[in-house]
């Protein structure tokens, strides 16, 4: 996989200061989301399928949505076909959420998934990365994606 | 890179596969796939190395695309040709090798995902390669549901779809149905590798397959399937083997030549692979250092000798 160069200084006393220097960063704090059904405008949901997975949220990935999101604004992940690698991920901000939705919150922050896309990130987490190249929302440790293209939107599928 | 166009007095003496004056429809073993809904061009364009955009327009019904669809490491998967259907909404054909079709149709399902796009083979169309006579082929489809100029090279004449059982030599006036094996040899005297054989899906590379050559790339677009090798190795390597067609000498072996059999140079150094062909023509795999000189392939106890040669199409500037 590329490299990301030096992660941004975690937040947070529990963590020790980072390191410089090649090896990997320390993982920032995760808000765990359980995965429920959308009990939004939708009457009568019924209960999410635990075997359908859920998505992890970083700490910057909260403290980002909180910046941004605005009024009933969420974060929504889609897995689309296509990009170097077969699939790519893709971000955006929405407000509208379908009855195949999932949605996970965590400190005060919600991400959507639809199902067919969980079903390629689930056990993933969401993470907000500044780097000097670019700030942006990633999914990163996918358990389900083999290699990647380098810059990190596109994933091809361990079958 | 330009292609130094091959213009029509020149295209029509190539093409002559038959003696005679008569234009020649030729039925091809490729089969159709039917890719529709509002979503088509942009679904196919993460898929595919060329631009499909210029499909995604209403009225582009006479005008047909060539493209790979590559695995995630940039080898060749289909080879296909794509074409528009008349009609507001998207219905976009995409024609493979018969056997490519299950597999491609899986392809397409497994990337698909949510998009708005039906995926459905089209049993009830049939496909032809119509090569041009003396005179030159009609410019619009008449009673076919589609005519349009090969993408490829303008020596391959044009691709024609009808309805199934239908007569092309009624639809093209003056033409008759020929020989497929003579549009095969017409491909392999030229080097115009098509179908599973000529690329091997997972094997074939797509600029050693020629394929910008054959208008099949485009370097200028977003992210495809297999992208990033290709990209690579087009702005920063050098292509030093690529499809070539050749020419075995008598006697042939009876069995024909092995895909994969290695061809060597007289002097025993190594110079290529086969790769598919028929009767005394194929298309190998050479190393353009040793293109022209006299080759050889070892089967058994014998050696059967070939050349390769440049083909007229490829551009000027295309033996580095």
């Amino acid at each position: 996989r590329g490299s990301c160069g030096p992660a941004p200084p975690c937040r947070g006393p529990a963590l020790p200061a980072p390191s410089p220097g090649p090896a990997r960063a320390v993982p920032p704090l995760r808000w765990q989301s359980t995965f429920s059904q959308s009990s939004f405008s939708q009457p009568g949901p019924t209960e999410s399928d635990p075997g359908e997975g859920q998505v992890f949220l970083s700490e910057s990935c909260v403290k980002r949505l909180l910046e941004i999101a605005e009024g009933s604004e969420f974060l929504r992940l889609q897995v689309e076909g296509g990009g170097c690698s077969g699939f790519q991920y893709k971000f955006s901000l929405d407000t509208v959420i379908n009855p195949d939705d999932r949605q996970g919150q965590g400190g005060g922050a919600r991400v959507v998934v639809d199902v067919d896309s969980l079903a390629f990130v689930k056990g993933s987490m969401v993470d907000f990365s500044q780097e000097l190249i670019r700030s942006s929302f990633q999914v990163v440790s996918n358990p389900q994606a083999e290699k990647g293209c380098s810059c990190g939107t596109s994933f091809s599928v361990k079958f | 890179m330009l292609v130094r166009a091959v213009t029509g007095p020149t295209a029509r003496r190539l093409c002559r596969s038959r003696r005679g004056a008569a234009a020649a429809c030729f039925p091809l073993c490729r089969a159709l796939l039917g890719v529709r809904g509002a979503d088509a061009a942009v679904f196919l364009q993460g898929l595919l190395t060329n631009d499909v955009t210029p499909l995604a327009e209403p009225g582009a019904a006479s005008s047909a695309l060539y493209a790979h669809a590559l695995n995630a490491h940039g080898r060749c998967l289909y080879d296909v040709m794509l074409y528009r259907l008349p009609g507001e909404e998207p219905h976009i054909l995409l024609e493979c090798d018969s056997s490519a079709l299950d597999p491609l149709q899986r392809h397409l399902k497994l990337y698909k995902i949510r998009r708005k796009v039906d995926i459905t083979p089209c049993p009830d169309l049939s496909l032809w390669a119509v090569l041009p006579g003396d005179s030159s082929l009609p410019k619009s489809a008449g009673q076919a549901v589609l005519l349009a100029p090969d993408p490829r090279t303008e020596l391959m004449g044009c691709r024609l779809i009808t309805k199934k059982g239908a007569d092309p030599s009624e639809i093209i006036p003056g033409s008759e149905v020929g020989n497929v094996q003579d549009y095969h040899r017409h491909r392999y005297k030229q080097g115009i590798p098509e179908g599973v054989k000529d690329l091997p899906p997972g094997v074939a590379l797509p600029l050693e397959s020629n394929l910008a050559f054959l208008n099949g790339i485009s370097f200028t677009k977003g992210c495809y399937i297999g992208q990033e090798l290709t990209a690579r190795t087009h702005h920063m390597g050098v292509i030093r083997k690529r499809l070539l067609p050749v020419c075995l000498s008598a006697p042939l072996p009876p069995q024909g030549i092995p895909e994969g059999a290695e061809i060597q140079t007289e002097a025993g150094k190594p110079a290529g692979k086969f790769r598919a062909g028929g009767g005394d023509l194929g298309i190998a795999l050479l190393r353009l250092a040793h293109v022209n000189e006299p080759l050889c392939i070892t089967l058994g106890g014998d050696k059967v000798k070939l050349s390769a040669s440049t083909p007229e199409w490829w551009p000027k500037t295309a033996a580095k």
